[in-house]
């Protein structure tokens, strides 16, 4: 009896943190990765790592066509888009008050859907005069609360910067031009002077050669940026994102490995405590073996001799199991309150997984021992 | 369903026994066939393999050389599951060491058999109780009965079953003549009417039955 008692309470234990551990793991990971919680489908923009090693080496440091499509076929990735650099000189200026100011630039594409403003003026047909322009918001604040104050310039909205046309002097290839160039818009997902990849392709052809091209820089669209497999596809590749969209990935995949060891550490003990109840029936036949050799003798068959022992075991294993669904019921009360105060979608989940999980061990373990249980007693003649 | 109508012995030799020369016996390396309805007496000094010829025949020892056969099957060959039927239809047996369930009573014992084979009723197994002078016994535990007493409640009980033969290693060994006789008179009304083989063994005291054959082990 004593040694029943032990299996019971290390069984529980045993149960009870494997499917607290899936419960916990169920309940926590919608906060990072569900649809509709604070972080949504999502733009990456993705380079490669400068290293002091590679600048010295003159590695380029930009994408294979191959590594693009091995990004494409990624399960995370949704859509690939390009950064197109310019293939010429180009240097914008602004004319005003007969004084002519300009600064060398550069220029890059993206294919439009990756744009995320959404401006009529986004377009560029052959032969346009002026040519649409988007800078990063960051460049406007930058001017704004940086420069204008310290040199006591005054601050430009959206709205006026959009109405100043620029000059954009473009050479190359043996030709010179100038075109007129207006901002549009301003990006908070794209951290680089856009124009249109039309424009962009036909400027390349005319001013740069037409010289094959590989991108440095990849704009992803992702489902989940809080999957891990995205962080840990960059890191294994050496890819580097522009900002923190993949920490949730890191927090998500620490919390898959954490629930990892918790749930292998009451796995085992789960299956200690088997081994446990097994042996203690072991020993209880073992103290009876005369009296079931005696019934087995007297025309009992072995299947009835040993029901009421597989009865004992089935039901300790599934007043475990109950016992266990019980308290798992008060814990995930305790730590839901705690958690709902930390997001404030309301996600209730529900307990199927964790309780299939303690029934398919309940199972696996009941007919293995039913099975144990018969062979020991036909042992027994 | 297995019937048990023969018995056969065919050149049986208990393992223990291997290897040993000039065994001279009625039973041990011979032909020898036990068949329903008839009684045999088998006569054996103490150590000649007695108990270990029941043990082989009821099918919990197989260290034995040669062949038993139940109707030409050769036991050996049969089932967990075909004993189980054997031992609860065809082949009663009175241990020597009787296996009865001490912390159970008397009752108790004989019930626990018959609600095996349901072939008696409580009315018939407390008339037997009472022809062998036991009947004051029926609800005293097992474990504080005399030998004597227990042997008549394992005779009861091997009697609760619908069987093509009874064995019986040392019945009377502890009983007195008088509960001996009463013993034989039911035997032989159960070869009567329902036609059993019987075997009996002895080391001095034997049942007293007319044997249809003796034989020496």
């Amino acid at each position: 009896m004593a040694q029943l008692a032990g299996f019971f309470i290390a069984n529980l234990c045993g149960m009870v943190i494997v499917m607290l551990g899936i419960q916990f793991y169920n309940d926590v990971l919608p906060v990072f990765t569900q649809e509709d919680s604070f972080i949504k489908k999502d733009y990456i923009v993705v380079t490669k790592k400068v290293s002091t090693l590679g600048s010295i080496a003159g590695k380029s440091g930009t994408f294979s066509s191959y590594e693009v499509d091995d990004l494409k076929s990624q399960p995370f990735t949704v859509e690939v888009g390009a950064f197109q650099p310019a293939q010429f000189k180009v240097s914008a200026g602004i004319s005003f008050g007969g004084m002519d100011l300009s600064t060398a630039m550069f220029l890059e594409s993206v294919p439009d859907n990756f744009v995320d403003v959404k401006a009529d003026a986004w377009r560029y047909t052959e032969g346009q005069k002026e040519i649409p322009i988007i800078i990063p918001r960051n460049y406007l604040n930058l001017y704004n609360f940086g420069f204008a104050r310290s040199r006591n310039l005054p601050q430009l909205s959206e709205g006026m910067v959009g109405l100043v046309s620029l000059n954009l002097y473009l050479s190359g290839n043996g030709m010179r031009d100038v075109k007129k160039g207006r901002i549009v818009g301003f990006s908070n997902r794209l951290n680089t002077i856009l124009v249109p990849e039309a424009f962009m392709r036909s400027a390349n052809a005319s001013y740069g050669g037409n010289k094959a091209w590989e991108p440095s820089r990849l704009i992803i669209e992702v489902d989940n940026p809080a999957d891990e497999r995205i962080a840990e596809y960059f890191s294994d590749n050496g890819y580097e994102t522009e900002d923190n969209k993949l920490d949730a990935g890191k927090i998500t995949w620490f919390l898959k490995l954490a629930v990892g060891v918790v749930m292998t550490v009451g796995l085992v003990i789960s299956l200690l405590s088997f081994y446990i109840l097994l042996l203690s029936i072991y020993l209880l036949l073992q103290k009876n073996t005369d009296k079931l050799e005696n019934l087995i003798l007297m025309g009992y068959s072995t299947q009835s001799v040993a029901k009421p022992y597989q009865i004992l075991t089935v039901v300790m294993n599934f007043s475990v199991l109950l016992l266990s669904v019980i308290v798992l019921l008060f814990v995930r009360e305790i730590y839901m309150d705690a958690l709902s105060d930390i997001i404030s979608a309301e996600s209730e989940g529900n307990m199927m997984c964790a309780c299939f999980c303690g029934v398919l061990l309940f199972v696996l373990v009941s007919v293995y021992n039913v099975i144990a249980i018969r062979k020991k007693i036909n042992s027994i003649m | 369903m297995l019937k048990v109508d023969r018995i056969e012995l065919d050149n049986l030799l208990p393992g223990v026994f291997s290897g040993r020369e000039h065994i001279v016996s009625d039973v041990w390396c011979r032909k020898q066939v036990f068949e329903k309805g008839k009684s045999y007496l088998i006569e054996a000094a103490s150590g000649t393999g007695k108990s270990s010829l029941c043990s082989f025949i009821y099918g919990y020892r197989k260290d034995y050389e040669g062949v038993i056969r139940f109707d030409g099957t050769d036991i050996r060959k049969m089932s967990g599951n075909e004993w189980t039927d054997v031992r609860k239809r065809n082949l009663g047996m009175m241990f020597q060491e009787l296996r009865l369930f001490p912390e159970l009573t008397a009752g108790e014992n004989v019930i626990l058999k018959n609600n095996l084979t349901h072939f008696r009723d409580e009315e018939q197994i407390r008339k037997w109780f009472s022809m062998l002078g036991i009947d004051d016994k029926w609800a005293e535990p097992v474990g504080k009965m005399s030998f004597g007493q227990q042997q008549r409640v394992a005779f009861v009980r091997m009697l609760c079953q619908p069987s093509d033969f009874l064995f019986m290693d040392e019945p009377v060994s502890h009983l007195d003549d008088a509960n001996g006789n009463v013993m034989a008179k039911i035997l032989e009304g159960e070869i009567r009417e329902r036609g059993v083989g019987v075997i009996v063994t002895s080391i001095g005291r034997r049942l007293n039955i007319n044997y249809n054959v003796e034989m020496k082990l």
